[in-house]
């Protein structure tokens, strides 16, 4: 066996061993390499910047643990970018995993030990602010604070449960659940996961359908962000941007092209660029979690073209191009 | 009769369904708010069905002691453990005793442990195995065989270094090329197989109504 042969029939543990090493020294020494956010990406910020309170999107948690280093990030860079503009966020999920994960990002936008967290008023907390007739925005704010709470230092503000946010999470047959909320919210989502009534909420009384909202950004690990299209978009005229993995980017380019979708964040990079916008624009002061993996990706990318190209030279300078058979078992 | 009914029913549903789309009026509405309410439910009756078949075949392989039998356990106990503590917890139901669900940072019941600790890491790990095996057959596979293997390979490479931003330290023109494959050569490939899927899934689903497709029925009535 030449040395070419060896080459080819390399341990794949070996290889194992390079893609774990490419994983983990990055975030030991992060190269924080400048990212260009692309069209795709600057069409749904700027659509996001153009909203405000009086609008509202739905941001859909359409994914499983699986595809959550993705796919978390983009949801929660447009929850952050929609908080900070006090536009309300419904938000849903395609599978059960998907309200979870939902959960998590709301949590870790409120989490006080983080830096630009949001201060969360639960539904229940500010109902004496309701009770007194007061459903505007900006009103529930003063009235919050003439009651003493005050922002807390490093708080980008705070956010009202049922005022800025409904997690209205997972319910089966989804693409079904889309077509019902063409009609109304509530026939399909009578209560939040943690059962308030959404009926009562002041975000619903003010967008009661589908048909009321501006924007709904599909977080998606699967097919499912087209029901998105097939049943909002086409149907009723819902503005759709879709958040998906890698992989699935090159199957939705054609609805850009089409003007279906405003805009597309795909796979880490999506995620990465919108970060980028949103620490540019100063709705945060440090960068995500998909910056810091773009590390990760820039050397596992450079690694795997590397052992393409090598196991390439291997090959033809071996000459087993010319054979049709290699020994070896690996 | 197990045949008839079931393909009759299909009929009127998928030609009802079909015209109520191009009818504009508030009775149509009606209808077909009243099939959104109701087709969730019925669809949810799958899951009935689901988890009997699913209980039934692990039983039967862990009585049997078939292959592998100790792993059905696996999937019977938290098939049913799981729904057992949702409904001691139901407020844990989403997945995590959050504070935006109303609960607190500090408590966790055993639902939100598994979900968390188990569910979570599980299914991440069988995902980001996927780099590993990606790298590793991408080294043996993907080889300038031929003309059309070449442009693949050089396709790839020039994607993957345009999607990082190494890339673009590399050479400028490396994203916009990759952006170009992706927005172009791509495009027209996905927008005819596309198409094709799309006609594809008219015809059969137009079999299906008109009961010239009956695998569905999966041999009923024979």
């Amino acid at each position: 066996m030449n040395i070419w042969e060896k080459m080819l029939n390399l341990d794949r543990r070996w290889i194992f061993l390079l893609i774990g090493i490419a994983c983990v020294v990055p975030f030991f020494t992060p190269l924080g390499l400048p990212i260009l956010p692309s069209e795709e990406v600057i069409s749904i910020y700027d659509y996001i910047e153009e909203l405000g309170p009086d609008n509202a999107i739905f941001v859909g948690f359409d994914f499983d643990p699986g595809t959550a280093a993705e796919n978390q990030p983009m949801g929660i860079a447009v929850l952050r970018h929609a908080f900070s503009r006090n536009i309300p966020v419904f938000i849903t999920a395609v599978t059960p995993m998907g309200q979870g994960l939902a959960a998590m990002a709301i949590d870790e936008l409120t989490d006080e030990t983080r830096a630009d967290f949001f201060s969360f008023v639960s539904w229940s907390e500010w109902s004496a602010i309701r009770d007194q007739g007061i459903t505007e925005r900006a009103e529930i704010e003063e009235a919050w604070i003439a009651e003493g709470n005050l922002l807390p230092e490093r708080s980008r503000g705070f956010i009202f449960e049922g005022r800025d946010f409904a997690h209205l999470g997972y319910l089966p047959v989804f693409n079904l659940v889309i077509l019902g909320m063409s009609t109304s919210i509530v026939s399909q989502y009578p209560t939040d996961v943690a059962g308030n009534s959404v009926e009562e909420m002041p975000m619903y009384q003010e967008h009661k359908s589908l048909r009321e909202i501006d924007l709904a950004v599909t977080n998606a690990g699967s097919a499912a962000c087209t029901w998105w299209i097939i049943y909002g978009r086409e149907k009723i005229g819902l503005p759709v941007a879709f958040g998906v993995t890698a992989v699935m980017a090159t199957d939705y380019y054609i609805y850009i092209q089409s003007g279906q979708i405003i805009g597309q964040m795909g796979g880490l990079r999506g995620a990465a660029e919108y970060e980028v916008l949103l620490l540019d624009n100063d709705y945060t002061s440090e960068p995500g979690k998909a910056f810091i993996g773009m590390d990760v990706q820039n050397i596992a990318h450079l690694l795997i073209i590397f052992l393409v190209i090598l196991g390439n030279i291997a090959f033809f300078a071996g000459g087993f191009n010319k054979k049709t058979k290699l020994k070896g078992r690996r | 009769m197990k045949r008839s009914i079931p393909l009759a029913i299909v009929m009127v549903g998928g030609i009802l369904f079909i015209i109520q789309y191009f009818i504009p009026h508030q009775h149509s509405q009606t209808l077909f708010d009243y099939y959104t309410e109701w087709a969730p439910i019925v669809g949810a009756f799958a899951l009935v069905l689901g988890v009997g078949s699913l209980s039934r075949l692990h039983s039967h392989k862990i009585k049997r002691k078939a292959k592998n039998w100790q792993y059905s356990y696996a999937v019977l106990i938290p098939l049913f453990a799981v729904p057992f503590f949702a409904l001691l917890m139901p407020e844990s139901l989403g997945g995590g005793l959050m504070e935006s669900m109303g609960g607190t940072r500090t408590t966790q019941g055993v639902f939100d442990f598994a979900y968390l600790n188990v569910q979570i890491p599980i299914q991440s790990t069988m995902f980001s195995l996927l780099a590993f095996y990606i790298a590793s057959a991408a080294f043996r596979a993907f080889r300038a065989k031929s003309a059309l293997a070449t442009v693949l390979l050089l396709a790839a490479i020039i994607v993957m270094l345009g999607q990082v931003p190494i890339g673009e330290l590399i050479g400028k023109w490396f994203p916009k090329i990759g952006l170009w494959i992706l927005r172009y050569p791509n495009l027209g490939a996905k927008r005819a197989i596309g198409l094709g899927v799309g006609f594809g899934i008219l015809a059969t689903q137009l079999k299906i109504i008109f009961g010239v497709e009956r695998n569905w029925l999966g041999g009923a009535g024979e």
